[in-house]
């Protein structure tokens, strides 16, 4: 049983890492963290064009933010 | 394994967002939730699911962007990725990192411009006007649409200004909004949700080109006339116009526009000096304002209203959700203006608000006040069905904005009465304190009329989209359950009664049955119309034998049962000969009991045959027992409703009518015995054989009259219409429909039998018919009496003479020849005593009178005058009622004349009288 979980823990690890290499790649931007919560959400059957939306528009956001901070500043 | 516990998607997606913006959870609440909608937004992904196709396009990215070395290893890493078995969705991954993938040559263009953003929101919500959504979706969705549109508003605008948001806080509640619950929604969150972000998308998603084309148009001229032209003295500025029209909007008076008393509407103070267009367009807004007064004047008078009732409340409720829409919405304004004004007028000068901008933002919201004002006049004064009906004959518009409106106030509206229709039909419970439902209930009715009386159509009350037939229905429906409830005191559940489970019918589903008034609404109505009449002619049926008591009523009171009907006579007779006053109720009742038992009657029910009795009606001075006697059916409890009194009474007259009728055929049977009978004895007087040959002629035609009358009344009045009755009951779908039919059945005996109005004159005709059988028999009699004393007399004088002759004297003597004589007059002058007798009674007949002014001499002759006069008196009379039928437009009576005179018989006799008479 632990050993299961074991060989799947490392299946898991390689996979991400597999993922984390595409994504360097494709020059997307997502750290590991923010890597696997997408992962997560894609699995979960979240529609991964509104999930790349959602994600640009955050970028935007919180640079906008950052912009209108140091401006004020 | 992080990808396999399965955190809820909302839990991820915060977190995503704190990753990206490197901010705390409480921070990005609001990007958290415009988050929430879009994924929410977007549950069917527009691109294929071939994991194949997502890869191919991703290498052919990377050899566009020149790295095929790069392709090479991303072939490498699939081919890796595809013998690992830890992801299900791999092309959705693959799918999301392409989409994600920048190439890293170019600038980066993730950089957004705050600007640009701030100034697409408003833009933006221009288009789409930022409350009511113009688009066809939303009109059936009405409220939560609404809200959506407003919170991606917010949503879209409040990145930008988030910080009024939080900070200030005008609005609280489109935050709640936010949250990602559908608030009011009444078709299913989940699509709601999807299809309205779903157009929020595009928007959010490529706001740089959307944006800024949209924003020109409107942008320039508003800040032109502010920026560009150096302020006059005393000029007022625009933006405190809009703050002035802001308060208007709420019908408060501003600082230059005040309410004006006498003209009814906001109006710029005449002293402000201002630029005419300015002026315009501000007292074209001020509108806005005059209307809301309106409408919240209204609720405001009628929401504590407690007489105006539960339609008049939720229409109220809806009034005042309109109204709350329209704050929420002068709520955002404000917050606009209040950045403005935290961040001075130098400050994104594209995005502030101007009088014109107000303009078109505030067209939707105009026009739906406008309508929600129609409406508020329209409803003025009217309550419950009414006010449904007024709120629906505004849905009939074209506009489907407008339509949507009216639609959604009208399904609020009529909430409360679909409520008490399904009360009334499930429970047969009214629960109308203030008179607002269609079905009105007296409670002075008792119960014995209940069916009858006590519940009406309020037709005022029907709202137009109930039609005529359903609203009978379901008052039908109620009637039939407190009937079986009050009446036959069937507690019967009525959940038993009527298949359709409650459940089904809680009334969320208002709008949906107002919008599918065909189908369901009417379905689930007939469907308890039918199994509620079902079960009610059921109860009538198996319990209280209703249609066994039709069938008595047949046999008894109409005389279907010839073998009772005839013994029972056969009994009656000697009683009933007696006048009217000597006769006792309880001798005739054991008398009835008698001739139940002696025949076929006695098989029937015991139910029925102890309803049996007899009544005596009224006696009035010189009444025989013939005249007063009449068979009785008791009637109570349920079957009462289907034999009212008034049927009883008509029962009654039609038993009186058929009984006369009967007891002429038996009187006839009797003469026709005499005559046989008495016929052999009085050969032996040759001078009678004159009067007795006209007694029999008369006595075949009256026989003949009466057959043929018994024949029209068995065979064309009663089986016909029974028959009639029988199928209609047999087919009768609920209870009114037997009455009707009952009610159908005795009009149409009443009439064929000549007891309603319009035959009097041939009732009075026949019953002259009767009466002068009746005298006919009394007349015979007589004569047969002394004709058979004069008989015997003879005899013994004959048989005197015979003996004396025996023993030797003078067989007369000249005294008693004499006196024999003398006694043949006396019996001869007896017979025009008779004739006499018979003329003061018909003397009030025109006819009679034509015999009476002739005189007879000769002796022979006299004794053939009685028969003969009432023989010309019977046939006149006869004449005249054949005359009458001959008129009658009654087809049956036309016929029925032909029979009576089949040869011609009366018409010969008619002539010649007219010739005699001449």
């Amino acid at each position: 049983m632990a050993s299961a979980a074991n060989t799947n823990l490392n299946a898991v690890r390689e996979t991400m890492d597999v993922l984390l290499e595409i994504s360097r790649l494709l020059n997307t931007g997502l750290d590991m963290e923010s890597l696997s919560i997408c992962v997560r959400l894609c699995e979960q059957g979240i529609n991964p064009e509104a999930l790349s939306a959602v994600i640009k528009e955050l970028r935007k956001a919180s640079e906008s933010l950052k912009a209108s901070e140091n401006c004020t500043n | 394994m992080a990808t396999l516990d399965q955190k809820s998607p909302n839990v991820l997606l915060q977190s995503l967002c704190c990753r990206i913006t490197g901010k705390s959870e409480a921070e990005v609440a609001h990007q958290f939730q415009y988050a929430v909608r879009v994924i929410g937004s977007n549950y069917a992904p527009t691109i294929e699911r071939d994991e194949f196709l997502v890869s191919e396009k991703i290498k052919k990215e990377l050899l566009k962007q020149r790295r095929e070395a790069d392709a090479a290893l991303f072939s490498e890493l699939h081919r890796k990725l595809q013998t690992q078995s830890v992801l299900k969705h791999r092309w959705s991954v693959l799918y999301l990192l392409l989409s994600l993938s920048e190439d890293p040559r170019k600038p980066s263009s993730r950089v957004g411009n705050y600007g640009a953003l701030f100034a697409q929101a408003l833009p933006r919500d221009a288009h789409s006007t930022p409350f009511y959504c113009t688009r066809p979706q939303s009109l059936a969705l009405g409220y939560s649409e609404r809200g959506a549109a407003l919170s991606a508003s917010v949503g879209t605008s409040g990145i930008s200004s988030l910080g009024v948001y939080t900070l200030n806080g005008p609005t609280p509640t489109p935050q709640s909004l936010l949250a990602g619950q559908p608030p009011q929604s009444a078709a299913g969150g989940g699509q709601s949700l999807g299809s309205r972000l779903a157009w929020t998308l595009p928007v959010s998603c490529s706001p740089s080109t959307l944006a800024l084309p949209n924003a020109r148009p409107l942008g320039p001229p508003a800040p032109s006339t502010r920026v560009v032209h150096p302020r006059k003295d005393g000029e007022v500025s625009e933006t405190a116009l809009v703050r002035d029209i802001l308060y208007v909007f709420q019908g408060i008076d501003g600082k230059f526009i005040k309410m004006s008393g006498p003209d009814n509407c906001y109006k710029i103070d005449s002293k402000v000096v201002l630029c005419k267009s300015l002026r315009d367009t501000s007292s074209r807004l001020a509108e806005l304002g005059w209307l809301h007064n309106k409408v919240r004047k209204y609720t405001d008078a009628r929401s504590l209203d407690r007489a105006f009732g539960l339609v008049g409340q939720s229409f109220c409720a809806s009034l005042h959700q309109e109204l709350k829409e329209y704050y929420r919405l002068l709520s955002v304004l404000h917050s606009q203006l209040q950045v403005e004004d935290d961040q001075g007028m130098n400050v994104c000068t594209e995005g502030s608000l101007t009088l014109r901008r107000l303009l078109v933002w505030m067209y939707d919201p105009k026009v739906r006040l406008k309508t929600l004002a129609a409406l508020v006049d329209f409803c003025q004064g009217r309550k419950g069905g009414e006010l449904a009906s007024a709120v629906h004959s505004y849905g009939k518009t074209g506009d489907p904005q407008m339509r949507a409106l009216v639609h959604h106030i009208l399904s609020l509206v009529s909430h409360p009465i679909l409520n008490f229709l399904y009360r009334w039909i499930y429970d047969g419970e009214l629960e109308d304190t203030y008179h607002e439902f269609f079905v009105a209930s007296d409670p002075n009715v008792k119960t014995d009329r209940l069916w009858h009386d006590k519940y009406s159509l309020r037709k005022s009350m029907i709202p137009t989209f109930i039609t005529m037939d359903q609203a009978r229905k379901v008052l039908l429906i109620g009637k039939s359950i407190n009937f079986l409830h009050q009446v036959c005191h069937d507690r019967t559940p009525p959940g038993k009664i009527t298949a359709a489970s409650k459940s089904a019918d809680t009334p969320k589903d208002a709008a949906e049955l107002l919008s599918d008034l065909e189908g369901a609404f009417q379905e689930k109505i007939d469907a308890a119309y039918f199994d509620t009449s079902k079960y009610l002619l059921d109860v009538l049926n198996r319990n209280y034998l209703l249609l066994e008591h039709l069938q008595a009523m047949r046999r008894y009171l109409l005389l279907g049962q010839g073998d009772f009907i005839r013994h029972l006579m056969d009994l009656l007779k000697p009683e009933l000969a007696r006048p009217a006053t000597t006769l006792y109720q309880h001798n005739l009742t054991g008398i009835l009991e008698t001739a139940v038992r002696a025949t076929n009657a006695q098989f029937d029910n015991a139910e029925i045959l102890k309803r049996l009795d007899v009544r005596l009606l009224e006696v009035s001075p010189g009444d025989t027992g013939w005249d007063v006697f009449s068979l009785d059916y008791h009637v109570d409890g349920p079957i009462a409703t289907v034999f009212t009194r008034e049927c009883m009474g008509h029962y009654l007259r039609v038993f009186n009518f058929l009984w006369r009728a009967k007891r002429m055929e038996y009187t006839l049977t009797d003469i026709w015995k005499g005559q046989m009978c008495n016929a052999k004895l009085l050969k032996t007087m040759p001078e009678l054989s004159g009067v007795l040959h006209q007694c029999h002629i008369l006595a075949s035609e009256m026989v003949h009259f009466i057959h043929q009358m018994q024949y029209y009344i068995t065979f064309e009045v009663l089986e016909c219409s029974w028959d009639e009755l029988w199928n209609k009951v047999q087919q009768a779908q609920d209870l009114d429909h037997i009455i009707a039919a009952h009610d159908v059945f005795l009009d149409t005996i009443i009439s064929r039998c000549l007891l309603d109005s319009n035959s009097r004159s041939l009732l009075n005709q026949l019953r002259a018919i009767f009466d002068q059988i009746i005298e006919f028999q009394s007349a015979q009699d007589s004569l047969y009496r002394s004709a058979l004393e004069e008989l015997t007399l003879r005899l013994q004088y004959e048989e005197k003479k015979r003996q004396r002759d025996e023993e030797g004297q003078w067989a007369v003597t000249e005294e008693q020849e004499a006196e024999e004589k003398r006694r043949i007059q006396e019996f001869q002058d007896t017979i025009p005593k008779m004739c006499s007798q018979l003329r003061i009674l018909t003397h009030f007949y025109q006819v009679a009178a034509r015999f009476t002014s002739q005189t007879g001499h000769a002796r022979g002759f006299t004794a053939t005058r009685p028969s003969h006069d009432s023989l010309c008196f019977f046939q006149s009379i006869v004449q005249q009622f054949l005359v009458l039928l001959m008129t009658s437009s009654d087809e049956s009576l036309r016929f029925l004349s032909f029979r009576l005179d089949f040869n011609e018989h009366y018409r010969f006799v008619f002539q010649s009288a007219g010739q005699h008479r001449n």
